[in-house]
């Protein structure tokens, strides 16, 4: 083989991709950075203990959603179901809880009705070869509707609001309630919102199945003809995603103590997948990383914060969170994609 | 139309692509560019075609210098450049996708089909092609794609056509017929550029020739004054030894790794064949003639009818994963579809097929990763600086490599190579033949699919000639000549036969 030759070919083509994927791998660290300095600019007590764990209390539905949203959009794939997944399974996991009374009973029906939609979503794309984004909807359209009609227009409420039922307090302090660390208190989503991330960074990284899904996202025959499982694959991702809609859906209901059919987890699925796309994850597929995805997340409620802590009028808060998704995506575009 | 490029330099940042190269087509000629991947050819090409301008250089035409600043300028000058990959658009029919973006526009705007269809018919009878402008482009054959790819070329203005790897994807008769269209159209003044790895094409339609080497011009001439052999060693630097092929020794054992008992599936009929330990069995035929579908069924992709025996065992379900349970492995064709997985890293790629089969822990342990992407770039002499750089910065000779890594690292014995050395240069393509017999010395069963007869010739104890999806012929060593295997793929001795009737020899 003849060495100057391939040196010559590896060089030429390694150092514009490397460059290039640099910036696209970590363009969502540029945003967070900048976010931050416009946070602490807006609001001079950003950085207080208080503020921070909220943000992150606040986050952690959509935080855990947007974790299984990561491995669908990375596997090639959408799900815009999980907002109407969030209603019906609170909404039903609230008629749960206060016919037995026990929280645990509560979050394992979330999980397992979270997982049996999850799977059903999965189950129409990988075995009835739906389009996702067609099968989700009629889930999404479907699971808004059943909810609708069992709530019929009222808010699915714990213990009817008697306050005084010890399991209503009990259930209340799974959002509410907090772990004393070092004299710093760590609010229970916080931690359960950091340790779904940790374990879905693990997922991604260092399983077989988070190799699947990138390979599945970046080239569907290559995988299968690498032995990937397609199909069972796809409905993992769906599976998975219901099954943190599930977990969601009981932290959620636990904020709020009362959930309305018709509003609840509205437009979940849109800011699960902003902070998808602001982290880094390609559209396509193939691409992504559950830190971006973390950081995402967070990101979207710093926004949040700072039109807040900035006076900017509540209705026009979702035309500058919308620009600001345009900026970061865009942001990650810049790496020369351009032919 | 006189094509001359003077001193071409192309600089990508640091790295030198092209380095003060003199080329000339003259008006009515057909050139061949050759050089290994990565040599600077396509590099060339790009700049004469106006994809980017020159570091240095001149360009001129008819001895008018130009400068090329877009790729529609170029095709205004009447340069046109037919890439490798073809660019077509699979659900518009034959003479939107001839006029996409170049629209005839009729009375308020609309479409003018009828002319549309009218001067494509024009072109194709000038190219003597009877292709129907209102078929729908999917339902070509790859060759009549590459045809209307050709008459695109000759819609408007058209002096200098370049052909990247026109034939990668045409059986023999579809290149013959390439060729007579392509001397036609010389006849009336068109020249042409043609690139290509494979060196009996150069010289079946070539008549002067250019070689590139990292970057630079190494040497150019008449065909009609050189050889193979010299070409060969112009392109890589050295000789190389064929004779290390001609004297091919058979490892096979009496052992049977394989057996295939009247197998049928779609495109393909009744085959049968026994794959020994050690033996290397190549199968051939044409574009149309099973060959693709068997080595698809042969490794659970699509399923099969008839009995198929793997090590013993019978296997009936078409299931990719419990193939490769059994031992099976298979380096597909179509390296870019069916291959790679883009967006993963090197060693992700690497290990894909030994986390299918073989993992046993929960999770990966990257340091056994990075040992076994030690082990693959050792064994396959990989160049690759970064094993976390995406596959893709590689190039086509190194990512097959990977590929190869991927399947030894999965410990398989049945191994199926499908089409392995598709568009990459002479001096991998030799090394993969060496780790072909090298594995074969090892004990491993080889079925290796080709068209291409130097290949099959270079590995094969015994050749399957497939004929309409048939077995047709099966040569032993002996009897590889390029002309019996010809005779048997194109169905000669079938002549006024009837199909049933075919006897094997063996």
């Amino acid at each position: 083989m003849n060495k100057s030759a391939l040196k010559n070919d590896r060089g030429r083509l390694s150092i514009g991709s490397v460059g290039k994927k640099l910036f696209s791998d970590y363009s969502y660290m540029v945003s967070f950075i900048l976010i931050l300095a416009i946070a602490v600019s807006v609001n001079p007590n950003f950085f207080k203990w208080r503020n921070v764990t909220n943000i992150f209390v606040q986050s952690a539905p959509i935080g855990v959603i947007a974790m299984g949203m990561t491995m669908v959009i990375c596997a090639g794939l959408i799900d815009i179901s999980v907002g109407a997944q969030v209603a019906i399974i609170s909404g039903f996991g609230i008629d749960l809880l206060n016919y037995t009374h026990n929280i645990w009973l509560m979050l394992l029906f979330c999980l397992a009705f979270g997982a049996f939609i999850g799977t059903f979503n999965g189950l129409l794309i990988a075995k009835g070869r739906m389009p996702a984004m067609i099968a989700t909807l009629a889930v999404q359209t479907s699971c808004r509707a059943i909810v609708n009609h069992f709530g019929q227009g009222g808010p699915f409420t714990v213990a009817n609001g008697i306050s005084t039922e010890p399991y209503y307090e009990a259930y209340r302090l799974v959002a509410g309630g907090s772990v004393d660390v070092f004299g710093l208190k760590f609010p229970y989503p916080m931690l359960m919102f950091i340790v779904v991330a940790l374990l879905f960074g693990l997922i991604m990284q260092r399983t077989r199945l988070g190799k699947h899904i990138y390979a599945l996202g970046s080239n569907e025959v290559s995988a299968r003809l690498s032995g990937v499982n397609v199909v069972r694959t796809k409905i993992a991702v769906f599976s998975i995603t219901g099954l943190m809609c599930g977990f969601a859906s009981w932290i959620y209901a636990s904020r709020l103590m009362a959930v309305a059919a018709a509003s609840a987890g509205n437009l979940f699925e849109m800011d699960a997948i902003a902070a998808v796309a602001i982290g880094g994850t390609a559209m396509s597929g193939g691409r992504g990383k559950i830190i971006g995805t973390f950081l995402g997340v967070i990101m979207f409620k710093i926004i949040n914060n700072i039109l807040v802590a900035a006076q900017v009028p509540t209705f026009l808060n979702g035309a500058i969170s919308g620009a600001i998704i345009i900026l970061a995506v865009l942001l990650q575009n810049v790496r020369g994609d351009k032919k | 139309m006189l094509t001359q490029m003077k001193g071409i330099v192309m600089d990508f940042g640091p790295v030198r692509a092209v380095d003060h190269v003199h080329f000339t087509v003259q008006p009515g000629e057909i050139v061949g560019l050759l050089g290994e991947n990565g040599a600077g050819k396509s590099t060339l090409m790009n700049v004469l075609a106006g994809t980017f301008p020159p570091t240095e250089g001149e360009i001129l035409l008819d001895g008018q210098k130009v400068r090329m600043t877009s790729a529609l300028q170029a095709m205004k000058l009447g340069i046109r450049f037919i890439h490798q990959e073809l660019n077509l658009c699979n659900d518009l029919n034959v003479f939107e996708n001839l006029f996409l973006a170049q629209e005839t526009l009729g009375r308020g705007g609309l479409l003018n089909k009828k002319e549309m269809a009218q001067r494509t018919r024009e072109v194709f009878d000038r190219m003597h092609v009877n292709i129907d402008p209102w078929t729908t482009v999917k339902t070509l054959q790859p060759a009549e794609k590459q045809l209307v790819e050709i008459a695109r070329s000759l819609l408007f203005k058209c002096d200098l056509i370049i052909m990247d790897e026109p034939t990668s994807a045409l059986s023999n008769r579809e290149i013959d017929n390439l060729f007579v269209i392509m001397r036609q159209l010389k006849s009336e003044g068109v020249s042409f550029i043609y690139i290509s790895h494979k060196m009996p094409e150069i010289f079946q339609i070539c008549e002067t020739y250019y070689v590139l080497r990292d970057g630079r011009l190494i040497g150019n001439g008449r065909i009609a004054d050189t050889n193979e052999g010299e070409i060969t060693e112009m392109m890589i630097g050295r000789a190389l030894a064929e004779d290390d092929f001609t004297h091919k020794e058979y490892y096979g054992t009496d052992e049977i790794a394989l057996e295939a008992d009247h197998l049928s599936g779609d495109s393909f009929e009744d085959v049968s064949f026994r794959l020994h330990k050690g033996e290397i069995l190549a199968f051939t035929g044409l574009q149309s003639s099973g060959r693709d579908m068997l080595a698809d069924a042969l490794f659970g992709v699509i399923p099969h009818k008839g009995r198929l025996v793997i090590k013993g065992r019978q296997v009936d379900r078409a299931n990719i994963r419990g193939y490769m349970h059994r031992g099976v492995a298979m380096v597909p064709r179509s390296r870019k579809e069916r291959g790679i997985h883009n967006h993963l890293s090197i060693t992700d790629n690497v290990s894909m097929g030994f986390i299918n089969t073989h993992l046993k822990t929960l999770l990966i342990n990257p340091r056994l990763e990075r040992s076994r992407y030690q082990r693959v770039k050792d064994a396959l002499s990989l160049k690759a600086d970064n094993p976390k750089n995406p596959i893709t910065s590689l190039s086509g000779g190194n990512q097959q490599k990977v590929i190869l890594g991927r399947w030894l690292e999965t410990n398989a014995d049945v191994l199926i190579f499908d089409n392995p050395t598709q568009g990459i240069d002479v001096g991998t393509k030799f090394e993969i033949y060496h780790l072909i017999l090298r594995l074969a010395m090892e004990g491993k069963a080889i079925l290796v699919f080709s068209a291409e007869f130097p290949e099959i010739y270079k590995v094969a104890d015994e050749c399957v000639v497939m004929y309409k999806g048939r077995i047709n012929a099966v040569l032993p060593r002996r009897q590889l000549t390029e002309k019996n295997i010809m005779y048997y793929s194109t169905g000669s001795n079938l002549e006024g036969a009837k199909h049933e009737q075919i006897s094997l020899e063996k």
